[in-house]
């Protein structure tokens, strides 16, 4: 589809300025799906190479954060909607990233660092 | 004081009295009647909080004392320590000052979600009497495993009783009121500010609610997420805390601090709020550094999340932790030292007025001062080493929780009291209050730093004679009695003046914000016209004009009564008849009944859960429903928002924004425990076809989603219900194949207790799959009510909404499917 389509799908899906105004139409919402279904193809497809373990974790973490985006942006409406809605949930996102890395951080220099025999629990 | 203003004579009921009688309390959905709720109930919480202090100072005033015995010493110092934060501080700053004094202040008739408002007070009672479930006979005692309940003392293995569980479970409880409230108050600063209003001309206080919601918000999850697991490991028999089973205790404390150092300043912010307001008004001076106080907030609040490691270390966190951890709370230091010295300069050459609401203002700047000193002492991580578990803790954190927020909002109750109840408190008794505090307090809390010197450690009942601590201990504990006893001149305070105090006038101390240009106390509607805002101190402009609206006060207070042009306080009959509130509802009430008995059931009855979750279902369709604008686009609330928002819309994004943070935890308390398993199957277990089957199948219903809403936006009936009823259709096999997912794996050896692997899968997936199965039921709801027509495009809301909570749970499995499914061999931690 062409911006120009896609600039009219958007705006003719909502001629009369009701809550809808600024949403794209079915149009996009198709393109966008199609593309995420290439994408997760993609991701699965890599995790079944040998030859791209190497660069396995870098590879999905990019395809799954850009999954993450278009949803967000374009299903979620973040692309169109008012920008306080994208720093509400930006904003804690990029906290909540923070708490997992500095977690696995701590927990793997604790790991590294102390390295002691555990008992194994009754039962197993 | 100045003088009662002509206009401001009762023209309207009060709040106090409309509508009357107890059903009108119950049903209330009033800003100010749910905060007054929130202060009694907090203010009877505070009277059993401080006699649990008592009983404590009580058994160590003499060596070898056996007043109390060891597990009652442990009662009553994890009871006194609960309650004084979960149910008296926060309850009073979050639910009293900031539920009473948001919408006043910012020229907004109610909050954003009135009947939210209410049922965060009646699940937040629900979840007080929760916690004292232990009292009742049968049911053994009260919680004992400290205020922090660290793991593995929480275990079932080591607290048999059902005490932890109504510990844990009360605050799963309070937890979701609090998350609530915030949600709610958010939105409310956001987007119901009266015109002219801008961030830069909103008080101070609201300025610090604004920010401490944010910290709520993002902080709380990760005590949720503490909690659940949990209670996993005390009701479904996991070992998230267990050391013998591959878990670690380390992950509570990291979890609980991650959430309880924020929670310092969920305390904080509203403390430093109060005291912003109370100090310009008697110093008849505006607040010094304006900018900076508001930037000095947000960086407190920013910088408040990097600090949770200094709680921690003395559990080896390694030497780069340490040191990152120590740097940043030393860093708070700057924004807080610029607060302190704005006080200093607000208050420098005013022409200041000694009222008892100032002189606990006075003290609170003196004494935090002090608390926050020792603080930087324990930003250091070898000084906190020598420190750590000794009484100068307790010295300082009293200081700071004591002679900081308690100051503050008693200091806040000396000053708001009129407006709240329309009668004035008794000053003699409030002055006499202070010195007794003010002596009592210091004399209890800063010999605790020579104890602590000396070595005395925390949470021991007893000690020897021997030990060089008799007589600060006996010193402390007579000064804690008199300080309890200057309480008790508080409390008479409340009652004898709510009963015979002198009425008292709108505007009493010649105050600069605008809920004293209301009546006190005000009528239900808070505002005839909502008021146009053109200057930071609104009120002190209307009434002395802008040009000395950032100077000193005319020489003669009182401003109003030299007449001085007063806002639109009251009004006529029938300008009142124009003004719509939110009707009353029982509904919150019966969710609060329906927690409650879910609670209950974990303990004693499991049918009482399915009794109160169907109570539960039944209260939220209720709410829904009897909304009247349920899901109506309503462009002339748009219009009338302050930055052009719907309400509701916010208020999701807020709510989905904590959920990160609620997932983040789980999915790294995931990561950091994959790889510790010490039998049983781990993650090649996980079936890849399967769900990546599920992902297609979760992705497409995301599309079908959006077509709905579309086509509802459209007014297309037809195509919207068949499209919610293929998202629905998607979903439900979606869980199908998590149902199947689960049931392969238990086949296979793998159960939620096998292994630490298994625990955090199910936890995490299962938590997932639970949010799925809410979104089924929420969107099958919006199908039916679209089929019948109750949703069209006017209502197309109720369909976005919906849609935006559908679409993050698909953002979380894209997440979910990477991490723990594709990336399944890579090591974390």
């Amino acid at each position: 589809m062409s911006e120009q389509a896609l600039h009219q799908d958007h705006l003719g899906a909502h001629p009369d300025g009701s809550p809808d105004e600024g949403h794209p139409g079915p149009g996009i919402y198709i393109v966008i799906a199609l593309i995420l279904g290439v994408m997760t193809a993609m991701e699965i497809s890599v995790f079944y190479v040998q030859s791209l373990q190497s660069v396995l974790v870098p590879i999905l973490i990019i395809l799954a954060m850009a999954k993450f985006a278009l949803v967000a942006m374009f299903y979620m409406h973040l692309h169109y909607d008012h920008r306080v809605f994208s720093v509400l949930f930006v904003f804690p996102l990029l906290l909540a990233v923070l708490v997992v890395m500095s977690l696995l951080l701590i927990f793997a220099h604790i790991a590294t660092v102390m390295s002691f025999t555990i008992p194994i629990w009754p039962g197993h | 004081m100045a003088a009662q203003p002509k206009r401001l004579a009762y023209e309207f009921p009060s709040y106090l009295h409309d509508p009357p009688g107890i059903w009108g309390w119950l049903t209330t959905v009033d800003h100010k009647r749910v905060a007054v709720l929130y202060a009694v109930t907090a203010l009877l919480m505070m009277g059993i909080g401080g006699l649990e202090a008592m009983l404590v100072r009580g058994q160590l005033l003499v060596a070898n004392n056996h007043f109390l015995s060891a597990g009652m010493y442990n009662e009553m110092f994890t009871m006194h320590g609960t309650t004084m934060i979960f149910l008296v501080v926060m309850p009073l700053e979050l639910g009293f000052f900031a539920n009473f004094m948001i919408p006043l202040q910012i020229g907004a008739r109610d909050v954003a979600f009135p009947r939210l408002n209410a049922l965060s007070f009646w699940v937040a009672l629900a979840g007080t009497i929760f916690l004292h479930l232990g009292l009742m006979r049968g049911l053994g005692m009260l919680p004992d495993a400290g205020w922090f309940g660290y793991a593995n003392l929480t275990e079932r293995m080591y607290t048999p009783g059902v005490n932890v569980d109504c510990w844990d479970i009360g605050l799963l409880i309070l937890g979701t009121s609090t998350l609530l409230s915030s949600l709610n108050f958010f939105v409310t600063i956001v987007n119901m500010r009266a015109p002219g209003m801008t961030f830069m001309r909103m008080p101070m206080f609201m300025w610090a609610m604004l920010i401490t919601t944010i910290l709520v918000l993002l902080a709380f999850p990760a005590l949720t997420v503490g909690l659940i697991f949990l209670f996993a490991d005390r009701f479904l028999n996991t070992h998230f805390y267990v050391v013998s089973a591959g878990g670690t205790p380390i992950l509570w404390q990291h979890l609980f601090w991650i959430f309880g150092h924020p929670e310092v300043y969920i305390m904080a912010l509203p403390a430093f709020g109060i005291a912003s307001e109370i100090l310009p008004v008697f110093s008849r001076k505006p607040l010094f550094g304006y900018p900076m106080m508001a930037y000095s907030i947000v960086l407190i609040a920013f910088l408040s999340y990097g600090v949770w490691g200094h709680h921690m270390f003395a559990t080896g966190m390694g030497p780069i932790a340490d040191s990152t951890f120590a740097i940043t709370s030393m860093l708070i230091a700057i924004p807080t030292g610029i607060k302190v010295f704005s006080w200093i300069a607000t208050v420098w050459g005013g022409r200041l007025r000694f009222t008892t609401a100032m002189l606990f203002a006075l003290g609170f700047v003196i004494e935090f001062t002090i608390g926050g000193l020792s603080g930087i002492m324990h930003a250091s991580a070898p000084v906190d080493l020598q420190q750590t578990d000794t009484y100068i803790v307790i010295a300082h954190f009293h200081y700071v929780l004591f002679g900081g927020m308690m100051m503050s909002i008693l200091a806040g109750f000396y000053y708001w009291w009129p407006k709240v109840s329309g009668r004035m408190l008794n000053e003699k008794l409030g002055k006499l209050h202070f010195w007794m505090t003010i002596w009592a307090f210091n004399a209890t809390f800063f010999p605790m730093h020579f104890l602590g010197t000396l070595g005395m450690p925390r949470r021991i009942y007893t000690y020897a004679p021997n030990m060089g601590w008799d007589f600060w201990n006996f010193f402390i504990s007579i000064n804690a009695f008199i300080l309890g006893f200057s309480f008790l001149i508080f409390f008479i305070n409340i009652v004898w003046t709510s009963l015979r105090g002198e009425a008292a006038p709108a505007d009493p101390w010649d105050g600069r914000t605008l809920e004293w240009s209301v009546a006190s106390p005000p009528p239900a509607f808070n505002f005839v016209t909502i008021p146009t805002v053109v200057s930071r101190d609104a009120f002190w402009v209307r009434k002395y004009g802008g040009a000395t609206a950032h100077g000193i006060a005319p020489a003669i207070a009182g401003g109003a009564a030299a007449g001085v042009a007063m806002p639109p306080a009251v009004g006529h009959a029938e300008e009142e008849h124009h003004i719509h509130m939110p009707a009353p509802s029982l509904y919150p009430v019966l969710f609060a009944i329906g927690l409650f008995m879910a609670g209950v059931g974990c303990l004693v009855w499991t049918r009482l859960i399915i009794m109160g979750g169907g109570l539960l279902g039944i209260s939220i369709i209720g709410m829904v429903f009897e909304y009247p604008t349920f899901g109506k686009y309503n462009p002339e609330m748009i219009e009338e928002s302050t930055i052009g928002v719907d309400h509701r819309k916010m208020g999701m994004w807020a709510f989905l924004g904590s959920e990160c943070v609620f997932f983040a935890t789980l999915i790294s308390t995931y990561m950091v425990y994959k790889d510790r398993n010490l039998s049983g199957p781990d993650a090649m277990i996980l079936n890849i076809p399967l769900t990546s089957f599920s992902t297609f199948i979760l992705l497409t219903s995301s599309l079908l989603m959006v077509l709905a809403l579309a086509a509802v936006q459209r007014n297309d009936r037809k195509w919207s219900v068949f499209w919610l009823c293929g998202t629905i259709f998607f979903g439900v096999i979606f869980l199908g194949g998590q149902a199947f997912e689960f049931t392969d794996f238990v086949l296979h050896g793998l159960k939620l207790q096998t292994n630490l692997f298994g625990q955090c899968f199910f936890t995490l997936v299962g938590f997932h799959g639970i949010h799925v199965l809410i979104g089924v039921v929420w969107l099958t709801v919006l199908m039916i009510a679209t089929a019948r027509g109750k949703i069209g495009k006017d209502r197309s809301l109720a369909i976005e909404i919906g849609g935006l909570y559908w679409h993050f749970v698909d953002i979380v499995w894209i997440i979910i499917f990477t991490l723990i499914y594709l990336m399944r061999t890579v090591k974390h931690a």
